[in-house]
């Protein structure tokens, strides 16, 4: 009857949101039990099966002002199912392996003291009733670890791990039944525990890194608006437009399908696919892509394939392709812990030979002892803790590995190279007046032009909104897309945009000043203005940091040497150079290494595919799905440019950490084995010793996921939000 | 000593209770959460009828 369900909710950035969703899912009837967690953005809902239905809970999430979106739930099912079947084994072996140590301890403490024969017998067996269940229950991982790893004739580091059980069991049973020798139940059950507890740890960290990177392709639309045939519009899941859906797009949203326009007229903003940087206005039945911003009015349109052919699925589908490869170090480090596993049980029947010639009463505690103490565990662990502990830290930030071998490569960088337009700058202009008719007022002029863009969507629209006066209104304004906009002000009509459109208004003025918005009526030219794209938030002090971080600034751009050297000069960066083609970029930045340096290459992703690719190692601004051809290690998720300095900082720990853990993890297993070997390490102290490396190493490489999470809400804002990069005048 | 023969036996039954309440702690989805945001919810500071997390009795089905 119950019916559980985990979703994620989008649009919430504090406890109180969370709240407020949790209360409205809880007014829900039949809903038994409802959590709703901020910082993940997941909600979990409990609910009677026969008097509520997972719609009416997702039209709760609506009401309360919010977007639920299903997660592939079968995912998140096995992730939970996992995490606490985890949790249990971890609870029996921790409860089983407390009262072994005591009746062992008992054991000890009676063989120095003296013990009736019959209860040291009662507590062998106790020990063994308690022993028996955390062996199978808790250990069964290991076991099937190891046949897993016999089956494909590999040798992991389940395979020693086993045999110790296995071994250190068999041989406790053995001894239990006929009534002497030696016990290891103690061994048997801490090894367990402590092996599950690091085990937990390293899945929890693995989950959480991917669950910060699944938050961050959310961010891209994740439902789309679907027109039904009775006019209602439905929110459903992406991934389950279908070829031939008819979709509403709001103002300002990304177009999240391909398909082919059913309103009048549109104006998108393909710059995220094409790399156009020019709005472009469509007519009915054009062909629209997916991943386009709509810049214009609603509109609507027919889809013309799935969501998942469409080109937007690229980001997504190259984020999966990135989490399913591993970096190479840790490939390194698995190799390494598959030999050392061997050398291990190579050692171990060694020292059980020799100790059988020397002293067989000592032979099996000592196997044992090097069995366990050898564990390549924190070997094998070292390196994908730290990259996982890593890509957490960076994904809150806002920046996605897209390469697994980025981490390490962007540590070794020595030399930024950064595009301009739509990095450096935000693609949003301000005007100013280039000329101005003699005897006019500047501020008239500006008033006007606002007036007649007031009602436009072209994004150069929004320069001169700052100007707008009350008392300067337009009337009857008319688009002409690609020229510019006409109105009556004051009894007079007016047009603003290209020279060639304003000039079939006032032929007489036809030459005016090149260059520039013009504004002029019947009467002549009034003004022409300069639009200027403005530094985009933050570039300052991310350049700033940048350099901080002892990293050679370089700034390469296509626009004109002008506008290069204008931001160039505003960032105090003294290496520029504009007019470069995307070839010359590569160039530029093969230049650079053939001199030694190691380039980060900072780029859009679409006009700088070539030179992203020939950096060491290159970073996409989120700009649209063309960035899966791009062949960028790293992909910015926002289009500020200050998680940058935050993922070189975080690389360089990470590699840092990466070498201590590899250190410590060969020291302790190398000095750690000759003691073991002698005889010197009971089985038990074999046990903690090994766990605690375990621990350790995961510990230290937790360190980088770090308490800093200022970053988590910006992160949810998404590619959506890119603005269109307008530095270069579109034609009007 | 004869006592321990009573005691230990008491302890067995006192672990399986333990084991048993902690399936259901789990089951029931105490632990699948972040475990800092139950200690939050107090701070809220909402009365009693604007709690809306209902911990269900039984383990869910």
């Amino acid at each position: 009857m119950t019916n559980y369900s985990a979703f994620t909710v989008q649009g919430m950035h504090c406890s109180n949101c969370a709240r407020t969703v949790e209360k409205s899912i809880g007014e829900v009837d039949g809903v038994k039990r409802v959590t709703v967690n901020a910082s993940t953005a997941q909600a979990s809902v409990e609910w009677d099966h026969s008097r509520a239905s997972l719609q009416e809970i997702f039209d709760a999430v609506r009401r309360s002002g919010f977007t639920p979106v299903q997660l592939a739930e079968e995912a998140a099912d096995a992730e939970r199912l996992a995490r606490r079947s985890a949790l249990k084994r971890i609870g029996v072996a921790g409860l089983g392996m407390m009262q072994t140590m005591m009746f062992v301890y008992a054991l000890y403490a009676g063989g120095a003291h003296g013990i009736d024969a019959s209860i040291e017998q009662y507590l062998r067996l106790t020990g063994m009733l308690f022993a028996t269940p955390v062996l199978f229950y808790s250990g069964a991982p290991f076991f099937a670890g190891a046949l897993r790893d016999i089956r494909r004739r590999a040798v992991g580091m389940d395979v020693p791990v086993a045999g110790a059980l296995a071994l250190a069991y068999t041989v406790s049973v053995f001894n239990t039944l006929r009534g002497r020798g030696q016990i290891y139940y103690d061994s048997v059950t801490m090894f367990v525990f402590f092996l599950s507890a690091g085990r937990y740890v390293e899945m929890i960290v693995r989950q959480r890194s991917l669950n910060a990177t699944e938050a961050l392709s959310h961010s891209l639309p994740a439902t789309a608006a679907v027109m039904r045939d009775d006019g209602s519009i439905e929110r459903v899941p992406l991934a389950l437009v279908k070829g031939g859906d008819r979709l509403s797009i709001a103002k300002g949203a990304v177009i999240p399908v391909d398909g082919s326009l059913l309103s009048e007229s549109a104006l998108v903003d393909e710059s995220l696919i094409t790399g156009e940087s020019t709005p472009l206005t469509k007519g009915r039945s054009a062909a629209l892509l997916g991943g386009a911003i709509n810049l214009g009015h609603p509109i609507e349109l027919v889809t013309s394939a799935a969501a998942a052919d469409s080109t937007l699925a690229g980001i997504v589908g190259l984020l999966q392709k990135a989490q399913a490869e591993r970096p190479s170090m840790a490939r390194t480090a698995d190799r390494a812990a598959s030999i050392f596993s061997l050398i291990t049980l190579v050692l171990a029947t060694a020292v059980a030979i020799s100790w059988g010639l020397v002293d067989p009463s000592k032979a099996l505690p000592a196997t044992l002892a090097v069995l366990v103490i050898t564990c390549p565990c924190a070997l094998s662990l070292a390196t994908p803790a730290t990259v996982a502990a890593a890509t957490t830290r960076l994904s809150r930030s806002g920046v996605l590995i897209l390469r697994p071998d980025a981490l390490e490569r962007l540590a070794r960088v020595d030399t930024v190279v950064l595009d301009k337009t739509g990095t450096l700058t935000r693609g949003l202009p301000t005007a100013s007046i280039r000329y101005l008719a003699p005897g006019s007022s500047g501020e008239q002029a500006l008033a006007i032009a606002a007036a007649l863009e007031r009602s436009s969507e072209h994004p150069l629209a929004s320069a001169f909104a700052p100007y707008a006066l009350t008392a300067v209104t337009a009337n009857e304004t008319r688009e002409y897309a690609g020229r510019g906009v006409q109105g009556i002000v004051a009894g007079r009509t007016w047009r603003l945009g290209q020279r060639e459109f304003v000039a079939e208004l006032c032929p007489k003025d036809a030459d005016a000043r090149i260059g520039g918005l013009v504004l002029g009526s019947d009467s002549g030219v009034l003004a022409t203005f300069h639009t200027q794209d403005t530094l985009s938030e933050g570039a300052g002090a991310a350049v700033q940091e940048l350099r901080n971080l002892g990293l050679g600034l370089v700034i390469a751009s296509g626009d004109t040497e002008e506008a290069v050297c204008e931001v160039a000069r505003a960032l105090g960066v003294h290496a520029w150079s504009g007019r470069v083609s995307p070839n010359g970029k590569l160039a530029l930045v093969k230049e650079l290494q053939g001199k030694g340096h190691r380039v980060l290459m900072i780029g859009d992703g679409v006009n700088d595919g070539p030179v992203l690719a020939g950096a060491y190692v290159s970073c996409a601004i989120a700009q649209g799905s063309a960035i899966a051809q791009a062949g960028a290690d790293l992909l910015l998720v926002q289009t500020s440019l200050s998680p940058v300095s935050v993922a070189v900082r975080t690389a360089r720990s990470a590699l840092r950490t990466m070498r201590q853990n590899l250190l410590w993890a060969l020291v302790y297993n190398i000095s750690a084995i000759p003691l073991a070997a002698l005889g010197w390490v009971a089985p038990w102290v074999a046990a903690i010793g090994m766990s605690m490396s375990s621990l350790i190493v995961v510990a230290n490489a937790a360190r980088l996921a770090g308490p800093d999470n200022r970053n988590t809400r910006r992160t949810r804002e998404g590619v959506g939000a890119g603005l269109p990069d307008v530095h270069q005048e579109p034609a009007r | 000593m004869s006592i321990v023969f009573l005691l230990i036996p008491l302890g067995i039954v006192l672990m399986a209770a333990s084991v048993v309440a902690l399936f259901w702690a789990v089951d029931s989805g105490q632990y699948d959460g972040e475990l800092e945001q139950e200690g939050r919810r107090i701070l809220d500071g909402e009365s009693d009828e604007d709690v809306t997390t209902r911990w269900s009795p039984r383990p869910p089905t």
